[in-house]
């Protein structure tokens, strides 16, 4: 009924809308910061090619509109471009607020000299798109992003996978701050509390010039609202509740300034979450639970050309292990894969939000403290300073009842980052600086890595030139980095350390490396509906502390991960090209890369098994190698009426271990989604209303190595030798659907989003995540959220 | 008052911080790890007692196993077992039998051998009047010959139940003495 009302709405409209091209949209155009009006702006109707520049006073008019579905984009040398989508059926005014990107506390970003981010190897969750992912953690989030996957082990942790790539190999900047945290290992999730941002960037392929130089994967920006200079105190609610697993979030933030002068500014939010076990279509989830309470604060000064900020925020999540994947010993692990279904004991287990035996519980702490001073001829010094502590427990299940971790991680990090800017020039635009790194890491319980010190300095420079329809940037970085006071532990207490060989004093040495990476972008606009932009990048990435000296058994894995201590650092040479085209009906997105890395550094099954004591372990080495990954990302989106579009995403990867002429081992396998949305005109209360339905389509990951060191048998006896114990899981295709609207009450906006993943609650495993081998994945998850303003 | 408002926003930030870096008081008697598992097998005519034993200071992974001794029993005879579990990472050392013991009700061992080349019974029980198999019978074949006994230590909290097979809950414990009968 109320679709056919719809509809109806729809025709009607339609057969309006040939009548009367004679609305005009107006209004002015101002700078979010200073408040003066922009001169000089551009606006322009995407679909109809109109543009127009904003006069003297920053007003704009553009008249002779038919009704209809637009976006408006409103750009200003050296502010951030903004579009903003429309239904029109009577006179729009409206006034528009740029932030000045580069002038203020905005972060020079990545590619290194602007905030230029290379269109198609860029992908960005905001507004409605982020909305519909609150209450997800942030590796589930980034998934909507093509061409970014998730190393996932069980359904609460999900590492980010940029074009194959993760871990240590991408960098994750939190507010601006480099992400440190305990990236030893596949089932270590970013701790980072999503709603913090209000918006999430992932900047495919290019290396940071500016935050280091090993991320050959890829970047993560998870970037907070700027402060708001305003007295006047305002704020928001977010809530969200998912069925699988009896979910609930709630999110809140309010900020405010202490003084009317706008010279400052206060900000505190804080999350509290609270899951249960999850349910796959046949079975409940035993000890999936998770918990998480989070809270950041922030305040900020600035006066005339100075300004400063400090910013905390504190993490803290509980995640329950799956009772069916915490396996004793090789054993175990082939009767659960055999078995293809977890033990009736487990499997029997009905809902309840416990967490017990295994579980993780991590807690991270960021203090950032930032300020600028702005100088004669356009330019600025920018210096932060920053402390995090990662804090990670493991508990694994204990014989007799006990308070104390299995495994314990404290790594601190402190970080100072001193950049120039300038942009002075029209032409060219840069910045130069220098970060200095320390770190300490240390442990007790279990050995897993060993405790160990690090300095890293690096010193970088990156420039942009523009000229006409051409933009070019280089950027430069040299990195030394050295990772010293190596060792097992202290002597006392001795006994709480096991494994390794517990050597004393000072077994390791030292290890010291440094390299040059470099990135260059060529970009060309042969108009304003077809852009292209080619990218060569070189990185490197200095051998991790768990590669070069873990010895041990990693649970949830159970395999035992052996460091290589002369390991070198891998260097990674990337080219990527993308074209963009947009007109009133298309907008296409392309982008191909191939990436080279020698030395890969990966983990190597080695043969046999290693006896304990508590029977055969699989055994890990890390190895190098020579890999090759080479891959396409696309995004196409038509629109087949004014309320009608629909979407088409694909993301394609190979990769190949270029010395062993054979594929790479866990690499996401190709995948497709498709959907359909319509968007209704907004009526006198609901706003902003559409509903969504798509599926995804992932392929079977065909290309692992035909043969590897690990024997299988099979369920009717025949022994194999294969590269993995299970071989990968089929093929699978999810249905999903999402509704979203907003209703205004006394003047506020209230935005609702309900959304349905696995729709059909279908039965699949997926072969990036860990626990494929013991248990199905997550079945059908309904979820609604809301966000309330206050 | 704005003073006051800054003060307290920032004291309140500095106490977060400072509840991070505390650092954690540790129970230096608690441990899980198990080295050491002695099979003491007593002969039941003669009385002669005889000890195998397989011992890993450091626990999984790192070094080898320093003493991983094959059992050897005499055709026919048959033998009272009593296994020993202990952590000799610590001094003193640690008997890990006693906690099974006291825990019975959560664990289980099983010992089984390969090729018939001995025979295991009479299990003890735990509390429940379930096997718990910390003292055993063992009745060696009649001809000679050469293989395994498995040892394993099950661990299910709260799950344990009649006729458990040996795949059911966690691995505490999975050795393969090489067991020959002379």
């Amino acid at each position: 009924m109320r679709l056919l009302a719809a509809i109806s709405i729809f025709l009607f409209s339609a057969l309006h809308l040939n009548a009367q091209c004679i609305l005009r949209i107006s209004g002015t155009v101002k700078d979010a910061d200073t408040r003066s009006s922009l001169v000089g702006a551009t606006v322009s109707i995407i679909e109809l090619k109109k543009t127009i520049l904003t006069d003297i006073e920053g007003k704009y008019v553009l008249s002779g509109i038919c009704p209809g579905d637009y976006t408006l984009r409103i750009t200003h040398a050296d502010c951030q471009a903004l579009d903003f989508h429309f239904h029109l059926k009577e006179d729009l005014i409206k006034t528009f607020q740029l932030s000045h990107a580069e002038n203020l506390l905005k972060e020079v970003v990545v590619v290194g000299a602007a905030t230029v981010r290379p269109e198609g190897m860029t992908g960005e969750l905001k507004g409605k798109e982020l909305a519909a992912t609150r209450g997800l953690s942030l590796g589930e989030s980034l998934q909507r992003i093509t061409g970014v996957t998730v190393l996932q082990t069980g359904n609460n942790i999900y590492k980010p996978v940029i074009q194959g790539l993760h871990s240590s190999r991408i960098l994750i900047l939190n507010n601006g701050i480099r992400q440190e945290g305990q990236q030893w290992g596949s089932e270590h999730a970013p701790e980072i509390d999503p709603y913090v941002a209000n918006r999430l960037t992932v900047i495919k392929g290019a290396a940071s010039v500016r935050y280091g130089g090993d991320a050959i994967g890829g970047v993560v920006l998870v970037e907070p609202r700027l402060l708001q200079y305003k007295k006047e105190m305002q704020g928001e609610i977010n809530l969200a509740a998912f069925s699988n697993n009896r979910q609930g979030v709630i999110s809140a933030m309010v900020e405010s300034g202490f003084d009317k002068n706008e010279t400052t500014a206060w900000r505190v939010q804080g999350t509290l979450k609270r899951g249960g076990n999850a349910r796959t279509p046949e079975y409940w989830l035993k000890n999936s639970g998770v918990q998480e309470m989070n809270m950041s604060a922030a305040a900020g000064w600035r006066k005339n050309n100075k300004g400063a900020e400090i910013f905390y925020s504190i993490f803290n999540t509980n995640i329950g292990i799956f009772s069916g994947a915490h396996i004793g010993n090789l054993t175990d692990l082939e009767n659960a894969i055999r078995a293809q279904t977890p033990p009736a004991y487990i499997r029997d287990e009905g809902f309840s939000y416990a967490i017990d035996r295994p579980y993780q519980d991590v807690q991270h702490h960021l203090f950032k403290f930032k300020a600028f001073s702005e100088m004669v001829g356009h330019s600025r010094i920018n210096l932060t300073l920053s402390s995090q502590l990662n804090i990670r427990k493991e508990f694994d299940l204990t014989r007799s009842a006990s308070d104390l971790p299995q495994l314990q991680l404290n790594l601190q990090t402190h970080m100072a980052d001193l950049v120039w800017e300038h942009f002075a020039e029209k032409k060219i635009k840069g910045s130069v600086g220098v970060n200095a790194m320390y770190q300490d890491n240390y442990i007790n319980y279990r050995y897993f890595v060993p405790n160990y010190q690090s300095v890293d300095l690096g010193f970088w420079a990156a420039e942009r030139y523009q000229h006409e329809k051409w933009q070019v940037e280089l950027g430069l970085r040299y990195d030394h980095r050295n990772r010293f006071n190596i060792k097992d532990n202290d002597p006392k207490p001795f006994d709480l350390l096991m494994g390794n060989a517990l050597v004393s004093g000072d077994p390791y040495g030292q290890r010291i490396f440094s390299g040059l990476s470099g990135t260059g972008v060529v970009a060309y606009k042969f108009s304003d509906h077809l852009r292209t932009s080619f990218t060569a990048s070189t990185a490197w990435r200095s051998p991790q502390v768990n590669e070069l000296f873990s010895n041990g058994l990693h649970h949830g894995a159970a395999r035992i991960e052996r460091g290589s201590p002369n390991l070198n650092p891998e260097r990674a040479f990337s080219v990527l090209g993308t074209v963009v085209y947009n007109n009133e009906k298309w907008e296409a997105e392309l982008g191909i890369y191939q990436k080279g890395i020698n030395g890969f550094i990966y983990l190597k099954p080695a043969y046999p098994a290693l006896l304990t004591i508590r029977g055969a372990f699989p055994a890990f080495d890390y190895a190098q190698t020579d890999a090759s990954l080479t891959g396409m990302d696309m995004r196409l989106a038509y629109r087949l009426t004014n309320h009608l579009q629909a979407h088409v995403k694909g993301s394609v990867l190979r990769a190949y271990n270029a010395t062993e002429k054979t594929w790479l081992i866990q690499m996401p396998s190709d995948r497709f989604e498709a959907d359909l949305e319509y968007s209704f005109i907004d009526g006198k209360k609901w706003k902003q209303s559409s509903i969504k339905f798509g599926m995804q389509h992932v392929t079977e990951q065909t290309h692992v190595p035909p043969t590897g060191n690990i024997k299988v048998t099979d369920a009717t006896g025949i022994t194999k030798m294969q590269s993995d114990y299970m071989v990968p899981p089929p093929a699978y295709t999810l249905f999903n659907a999402e509704a979203t609207t907003a209703i205004d009450v006394r003047k506020r906006r209230i935005e609702l989003v309900l959304s349905a993943t696995n729709l059909f609650n279908m039965s699949y495993r997926d072969y990036m995540n860990a626990f494929r081998y013991f248990a199905l994945d997550r079945g059908r998850n309904i979820s609604l959220k809301i966000k309330l303003p206050i | 008052m704005r003073k006051k408002n800054l003060y307290v926003t920032l004291s309140f930030m500095l106490m977060l911080s400072i509840v991070g870096c505390k650092k954690d008081t540790v129970d230096p008697n608690e441990s899980e790890l198990i080295t050491t598992v002695k099979v003491v097998l007593t002969e039941k005519v003669s009385g002669t007692q005889s000890i195998f034993e397989f011992k890993d200071l450091d626990g999984v992974g790192g070094a080898a196993p320093s003493k991983f001794d094959e059992i050897i029993l005499a055709r026919g005879k048959v033998y009272d077992c009593k296994l020993q579990l202990l952590n000799e990472s610590k001094t003193p050392v640690d008997d890990i039998t006693l906690e099974v013991t006291a825990e019975g009700v959560d664990h289980q061992i099983y010992l089984s051998a390969s090729n018939a080349l001995a025979a295991v019974s009479n299990l003890n029980n735990d509390a429940k009047g379930l096997p718990l198999g910390i003292t055993s019978t063992w009745t060696a074949a009649a001809v000679a010959g050469t293989g395994t006994m498995n040892v394993t230590l099950k661990h299910k909290p709260g799950v344990k139940a009649a006729g458990d097979l040996v795949s059911k809950g966690d691995t505490d414990l999975a050795i393969d003495f090489k067991l020959s009968v002379k």
